[in-house]
């Protein structure tokens, strides 16, 4: 896969820098270590190395705060998630392109109980699809910044990259705060 | 539309749903004795071939190679085609579809379609995980995606496009929930819950409270599939498989499209309608999916029972209930009987034999039905199964 981001190839960032001061070159990262103490089977998130998945990319570019995603040019198709093969064409020539931050909530809900494992502390949360301004694709992601009783289909929302606690990244939506009491 | 022999449903049985005290095999053995109990001219040696049902029993069980597991539990040794079906929520009318299908062709003559799933664990987070991996567990499952909040966007969704009352939300789950009160197999038959009592359930995933929401369920179900030229030797009063339809949209979230708009269901319908030669219009009882209250009211929309939007109207004017139109979820639905996922299919298939027999319940009989429908969803509604019934005689 091709780059046609703003980062020219030879500074593109390493997965995971080497530490400061350091003076080995840096290498990949060891695997991860999970996030909570789950089996690996009861893990949600994905796997993120270059040497467990052909996206690396991807979280690579979100832990600089950009959210990107495949493109295929023959048949200028925006892919989510991102893929290494296009389902239209079926090519493997795919660009990397970075996606509005901006959007505005399709639909929204929350889960107030019933969440799984890992995730019962979290509760209550937001969850909802986003319209991405300008690009037809609706994600769907946690929405933080509110409570869910003052979300609302319209509200726009920022997506935001954050790290999970064994150091992997994953993306959230993140809605401006609501308004202060009246005179507060 | 004819697909090679005609195939007729000459039996099927469920067993006790719930909270049971019981395991995934314990299942398997139970629904296996109350079939050849419900039919007993079978004999275990006709049966060539076995189609199980079953949606995660590598989460739920810890129990992969589930067919013969359960054939073994069920005291059966099929001789010709065994094997699983897994299309989640829609996996035990997948097991039907397969039978059918091998049955039309020729492939088999005699054959079990079954659905088991043990759903309650003594770990309940982990259950739940279970149920979040059925969608994109990476992209979807990740944020917190199951199914309560994803429904809950179609019913937010629905009642904002159509200025929909939120009432119709628990005219469904009222009207499921009486059907269940006459059912002693469904989860919830020694329950009542009238309106008042569903407004008061706490909130799961807004709009939707917990009487909007399918239980997690253990449960079986059984039928017994064969060539039409054998029905006679089963039952006087058979149930022909006319049509069947599945369409599959998307998966990941991000191309749901429309949530309250459901083309693959209209799509699946359609196809099922065409084969049978049958409309809508023509249906007298139909089971439903209804994993949660607003899918069985997009529901009528894309089967085409009535008119985009009017849905809400449709079930607070009564038109699905007993002297409607359409004769819809009279066993209690997923809602009153909960939702085994492997199970349902199976059961609702049941429903429909015993219904175009005149076998149920005074409270809960279709009057004098002649063509049955039955649809399952799995997912995020996104994949979608119809199959139509006849009632008949044999031979």
């Amino acid at each position: 896969m091709s780059d046609s981001g703003s980062a020219p190839a030879a500074e593109r960032p390493k997965a995971r820098a080497a530490p400061e001061g350091s003076t080995a070159p840096a290498r990949p990262a060891p695997p991860p270590r999970p996030m909570v103490p789950l089996p690996y089977l009861l893990d949600f998130f994905p796997l993120q190395e270059a040497d467990q998945t052909g996206i690396a990319r991807f979280f690579a570019r979100l832990r600089e705060g950009r959210l990107s995603t495949t493109r295929c040019s023959r048949d200028d198709l925006l892919h989510w998630p991102p893929r290494v093969a296009c389902p239209k064409c079926h090519g493997t020539e795919l660009t990397w392109v970075d996606l509005p931050e901006r959007g505005r909530i399709y639909a929204s809900s929350a889960v107030l109980a019933g969440a799984p494992l890992g995730m019962e502390a979290d509760v209550p949360f937001a969850v909802g699809l986003v319209d991405l301004d300008g690009v037809p694709l609706r994600l769907f992601g946690r929405i933080v910044g509110r409570r869910w009783e003052a979300l609302a289909i319209g509200l726009p929302v920022r997506v935001e990259g954050f790290e999970l606690a064994d150091g992997r990244v994953f993306y959230r939506f993140r809605a401006e705060p609501e308004p202060g009491p009246p005179g507060g | 539309m004819t697909l090679g022999r005609s195939v007729a449903l000459v039996g099927g049985t469920t067993i006790p749903w719930g909270v049971r005290a019981a395991t995934w095999a314990e299942l398997a053995q139970e629904v296996g004795a109350a079939l050849f109990r419900r039919v007993p001219s079978l004999r275990a040696e006709e049966v060539d071939s076995f189609f199980l049902g079953a949606a995660e029993p590598e989460r739920f069980a810890f129990q992969s190679h589930v067919a013969p597991f359960a054939a073994e539990q069920m005291g059966l040794a099929p001789r010709r085609i065994i094997q699983r079906t897994e299309l989640a929520c829609a996996s035990g009318q997948s097991a039907i579809r397969s039978a059918y299908a091998a049955i039309a062709s020729g492939l088999a003559d005699v054959a079990v379609a079954a659905g088991v799933e043990k759903m309650n664990l003594p770990s309940m987070p982990e259950a739940n995980t279970s149920m979040a991996c059925v969608l994109d567990r990476a992209w979807d499952g990740a944020h917190g995606g199951t199914a309560p909040p994803f429904f809950a966007m179609v019913a937010q969704r629905y009642l904002a496009e159509h200025h929909a009352p939120p009432e119709a939300l628990t005219a469904v789950a009222e009207k499921n929930h009486a059907f269940a009160n006459t059912n002693p197999h469904a989860q919830f038959y020694a329950k009542k819950f009238d309106r008042a009592k569903l407004d008061r359930l706490p909130l799961v995933s807004p709009p939707l409270r917990l009487g909007d929401c399918s239980s997690m369920t253990d449960g079986a179900a059984a039928v017994l599939l064969v060539a039409g030229e054998l029905a006679g030797r089963y039952t006087d009063t058979p149930a022909w498989i006319r049509g069947s339809g599945q369409y599959s949209d998307f998966h990941n979230l991000a191309h749901a499209g429309s949530l309250t708009d459901w083309t693959g269901l209209t799509r699946a319908a359609r196809a099922a309608y065409d084969m049978a030669g049958v409309g809508p219009e023509g249906i007298d009882v139909a089971e439903v999916h209804d994993c949660f209250s607003i899918s069985e009211i997009v529901e009528y929309e894309a089967l085409g029972f009535c008119g985009r939007g009017e849905g809400a109207r449709y079930v607070l004017d009564g038109r699905s209930g007993r002297g409607g139109d359409v004769l819809v979820n009279p066993r209690g639905g997923l809602l009153g009987c909960g939702h085994p996922l492997g199970a349902t299919g199976i059961a609702q298939a049941v429903e429909v034999f015993d219904q175009l027999a005149g076998r149920v319940p005074p409270e809960r009989r279709a009057s004098d039905p002649r063509w049955a429908l039955v649809h399952n969803l799995s997912g995020s509604a996104n994949v979608h199964s119809v199959m139509i019934y006849e009632g008949g005689t044999a031979g």
